[in-house]
């Protein structure tokens, strides 16, 4: 052992100098690179140059460390392959503690930034820094094989074949991915607006991530539309923010049975007589009932009397003038019901009572038996009441527009009670309320609504 | 006594969504689950043959799929006194029948073992028609409420047959009559009901045109002539020797061609009489086609109905005239007599137009051949007036409706 010193101490000596020197270089090299890098990045205010340091601080001491032990092992009197394979040693420890530094360095800036971004649910931490962490640990283990002088080739291939099944058995989850990215990039939509598509979905977007579209649309129904489907169609984006109800709209729809009431007349001294005693329900079922029966026809035919004593009783006078009596002047039944007795009263006093019906063409009293229920459709504000406007039956149109005025006596439509009550829109209630709907077909009362809410909201 | 339903291979409700549209059977979903716990047990006299069979074998299926508990029972009874209640149903039609004291002591005997022997399991008891009218014997045991469906015009019956009847008519929550001139004064509720026509069916539905020149070529139609068609039985109410009579005016100005088609019942021997008078009538012409059709051909009837220019519907007098309806809903314009249920469908000038007599109807057959533009929107509002008013769906809807009614004293329910 003694002999081995005197002879070939250099040979222990020098390495370990070197290492020794290395480990010196080491602990200068971490204070003074650290120095050198903080002055150099507070000229640039960069705000994470703080985070940058400290990530790199520990490394550059470990980098120093790995060379000093390379080098010393190089120039000591190993074997060859002692050397290489020290070597491999050192390069391995290097390339571990490069990726182990990067990726906690990428991880930390990627929080950071990601934070920063305005749509932050749209772009999920946890999966880019899980994508950012796979992709650096394979090219690690890919430089680490070719360190080991281990062919690489195979795990490529593996590699790829891998990512082309998961790119295929996911590629609508890419594109909804890829969709949105594109959506956060363009601030196409955010949340907040009112979007319809061209599919026919539509309200309020609630959510943006990065797989699809949260839609809160009518009656709290939620619709997910996918991020790859909003790319490929056709987008209405209502942006202005619009007043908020006060009380929200629920739309109900009616449907009506008729009942018989067994009353029947022949002549018009009769047909009064009765009329005055009959409940509202007969006088409405007889002056309505052509709006929903007859509701594509234009023009609509008359009341119920009207047609009778014209086609029946065959008196055309009075027909004309039961014809023209205007029901939207009327705010009761009480009221249409003394204007059509004075009506026939003034032409029995005229030209007598007319000629009696045949037999099986009398005049056959129905009352109107209406069932009231509640629809799926409900309205927040004036871009939600419009959209449902579209959609709603007839019956439910019907309901509130004609029902609701004069059945239920309330002499104005539903409509413009909710939009001065809870929305304060005096104009467009006035003007909603001085529609004459008896002038138009259901559909056609429906467009002008709808035009005159277009025209609020533009 | 409970046999099984066949059920046929029938439309489901969702498909009727593409001829009523979908909200229409949304209500009807809506309407569905208002009489969630209640069952509805449906009684006649027959699962097969007849209008009331037919509509019932639709019906209940399609009540089933919206989710209501509905079933569909039948009486039991012997030839006898099915004998007796045929009596009873001319006889309420206005026929003179003779019904002596021991047919009214069968009828009552085989209702009350019926009764006896019947499970009433509805909370809704709903019978149809005469036959089973007395089972309402049971209405202090059974049952919450008690309807009964009458599907025939009693507005001119046999007063003594009328006044038995009634007897047990009154004693139900309410009744319901497919016209308003077709009922009797009644101390209960009456509604109003129309029957109607199921869009989805072999008689309706849409047909290819090679269907319809083939069944033109089978019965040697011409293609390029106008066909007008009035399709009924061979009777004497149905008036074919008036529609020949209308024809041959109709014919001196305008080239077309007259098909009267029709089934000729085989219990009905007067029908062969007609069947004979109106071939007699048409005295060889080569433009009058009068076709018997047997049972069961409703393609041939659709193909029929759809090839032609106007469909003429001349009764005397008639029941709802569900003819009529067909030819509303294949938008076809119709020329139609004022009577009976026709009067609920066709409004004048807008759906169709009402004539009074042979003369009238020939005019109003010019007007149309002579003014297609006319003639085609009376088809178009025609169609649509049967969308909104005549087709299964509404049917459906108001049988939900008079039984949701029925627990509501009200006009205006809320739910």
């Amino acid at each position: 052992m003694i002999e081995w010193l005197t002879k070939d101490w250099l040979s222990i000596t020098v390495p370990v100098v070197v290492f020794l020197s290395f480990f010196v270089v080491a602990i200068w090299a971490r204070r003074t690179v650290y120095s050198y890098l903080n002055n150099l990045l507070s000229k640039t205010k960069w705000e994470e140059r703080e985070i940058f340091l400290q990530a790199i601080r520990h490394p550059i001491f470990q980098w120093c460390i790995i060379l000093g032990a390379y080098s010393a092992v190089q120039i000591s009197a190993l074997s060859s392959y002692g050397k290489a394979l020290a070597g491999s040693i050192a390069g391995s420890a290097f390339v571990v503690s490069l990726i182990w530094t990067t990726i906690s360095l990428a991880e930390k800036l990627l929080r950071i930034y990601l934070n920063k971004i305005k749509t932050p649910s749209l772009l999920p931490a946890n999966l880019i820094i899980n994508v950012l962490r796979i992709t650096f640990v394979v090219s690690g283990v890919l430089i680490l094989l070719d360190i080991w002088i281990i062919s690489t080739t195979p795990l490529v291939l593996i590699i790829t074949i891998a990512l082309l099944v998961v790119i295929l058995a996911s590629r609508d989850e890419i594109l909804n991915i890829f969709s949105g990215f594109e959506l956060a990039r363009s601030s196409l939509i955010k949340t907040g607006d009112y979007i319809k598509l061209e599919s026919g979905e539509e309200g309020y977007v609630s959510d943006i991530t990065l797989r699809n579209v949260q839609i809160k649309a009518s009656g709290g129904r939620i619709v997910l539309v996918p991020n790859s489907k909003l790319a490929k169609t056709t987008i209405t984006a209502y942006r202005k923010p619009l007043k908020k109800a006060t009380q929200p709209f629920h739309f109900h729809t009616q449907l009506y049975i008729k009942e018989l009431t067994g009353l029947k007349t022949k002549n018009l001294p009769e047909l009064i007589s009765i009329l005055k005693d009959v409940p509202d329900s007969v006088v409405y079922y007889h002056t309505h009932s052509f709006i929903e029966e007859y509701h594509y026809l234009t023009p609509q035919p008359a009341n119920e009397f009207a047609l009778w004593v014209s086609d029946v009783i065959g008196n055309e006078i009075l027909a004309e003038k039961l014809s023209n009596i205007d029901t939207f002047e009327f705010s009761s039944i009480s009221g249409l019901r003394e204007r059509i007795i004075a009506v026939v009263n003034e032409e029995l006093s005229l030209r007598g009572e007319g000629r009696m019906a045949f037999e099986g063409r009398e005049f056959h009293f129905i009352k109107s038996v209406s069932v009231v229920l509640p629809t799926q459709y409900i309205a927040h504000d004036l871009r939600e009441f419009v959209e449902a406007l579209r959609k709603v039956s007839m019956n439910s149109l019907y309901y509130h527009i004609f029902e609701s005025r004069l059945r239920l006596q309330k002499g104005i439509n539903d409509f413009s009670i909710w939009l001065q009550d809870s929305l304060n829109e005096r104009e467009l209630s006035d003007k909603i309320a001085a529609l004459d709907p008896y002038n138009y077909t259901l559909e056609g009362v429906r467009s002008l609504i709808i035009q005159l809410i277009e025209g609020r909201i533009k | 006594m409970e046999r099984e339903i066949v059920h046929h291979p029938r439309a489901k409700i969702q498909d009727y969504a593409s001829v009523v549209g979908a909200s229409a059977i949304e209500d009807l979903r809506a309407l569905a689950e208002k009489l969630s716990g209640k069952a509805i047990q449906n009684i006649n006299s027959t699962f097969t043959g007849g209008g009331v069979a037919e509509i019932l074998a639709r019906m209940v299926p399609l009540l089933n799929q919206l989710g209501v508990d509905a079933k569909w029972t039948t009486i039991k009874g012997n030839d006898e006194f099915f004998g007796v209640t045929k009596k009873f149903h001319n006889a309420l039609h206005g026929r003179a029948e003779h019904i002596s004291s021991e047919d009214l002591s069968l009828f009552l005997e085989v209702n009350k073992k019926n009764a006896e022997e019947l499970e009433f399991e509805g909370g809704i008891i709903f019978v149809h028609d005469p036959q089973p009218v007395a089972l309402v014997a049971k209405k202090k045991e059974c049952g919450e409420k008690w309807i009964w469906r009458c599907h025939i015009d009693v507005s001119k019956p046999d007063r003594k047959v009328w006044e038995f009847v009634r007897n047990f008519v009154v004693d139900y929550d309410a009744a319901v009559f497919s016209a308003p001139n077709f009922t009797q004064q009644l101390p209960i509720r009456q509604f109003l009901i129309s029957p109607s026509i199921d869009p989805l069916s072999d008689k309706n539905k849409e047909i290819s045109s090679e269907v319809i020149d083939s069944v033109l070529g089978k019965y040697g139609l011409d293609k390029g002539k106008p066909i007008i068609a009035q399709i009924s039985r061979f009777d004497y109410l149905k008036d074919p020797v008036g529609v020949i009579q209308a024809f041959e005016m109709v014919r001196k100005s305008i080239d077309c061609q007259l098909v009267l088609a029709g089934g000729a019942a085989t219990d009905d021997p007067e029908s062969e009489k007609v069947l004979e008078e109106s071939r007699d009538r048409a005295s060889n012409n080569p433009d009058i086609h009068i076709l018997p059709i047997p049972p069961g051909s409703d393609i041939e009837i659709n193909a029929l109905q759809r090839a032609s220019a106007v469909i003429l519907q001349k009764s005397i007098k008639e029941g709802f005239g569900l003819t009529v309806t067909e030819a509303m809903w294949k938008g076809k314009p119709v020329v139609a007599s004022a009577v009976g249920g026709i009067q609920l469908q066709v409004k004048n000038k807008f759906t169709g137009l009402l004539c009074h007599s042979i003369e009238g109807a020939a005019y109003s057959i010019k007007r149309l051949l002579s003014n297609p533009e006319y003639a085609d929107y009376l088809g178009k509002n025609a169609r649509e007036h049967v969308r909104q008013n005549f087709l299964i769906t509404r049917h459906l809807k108001d049988y939900l409706l008079l039984f949701i009614s029925l627990y509501y004293p009200s006009d205006i329910i809320y739910l």
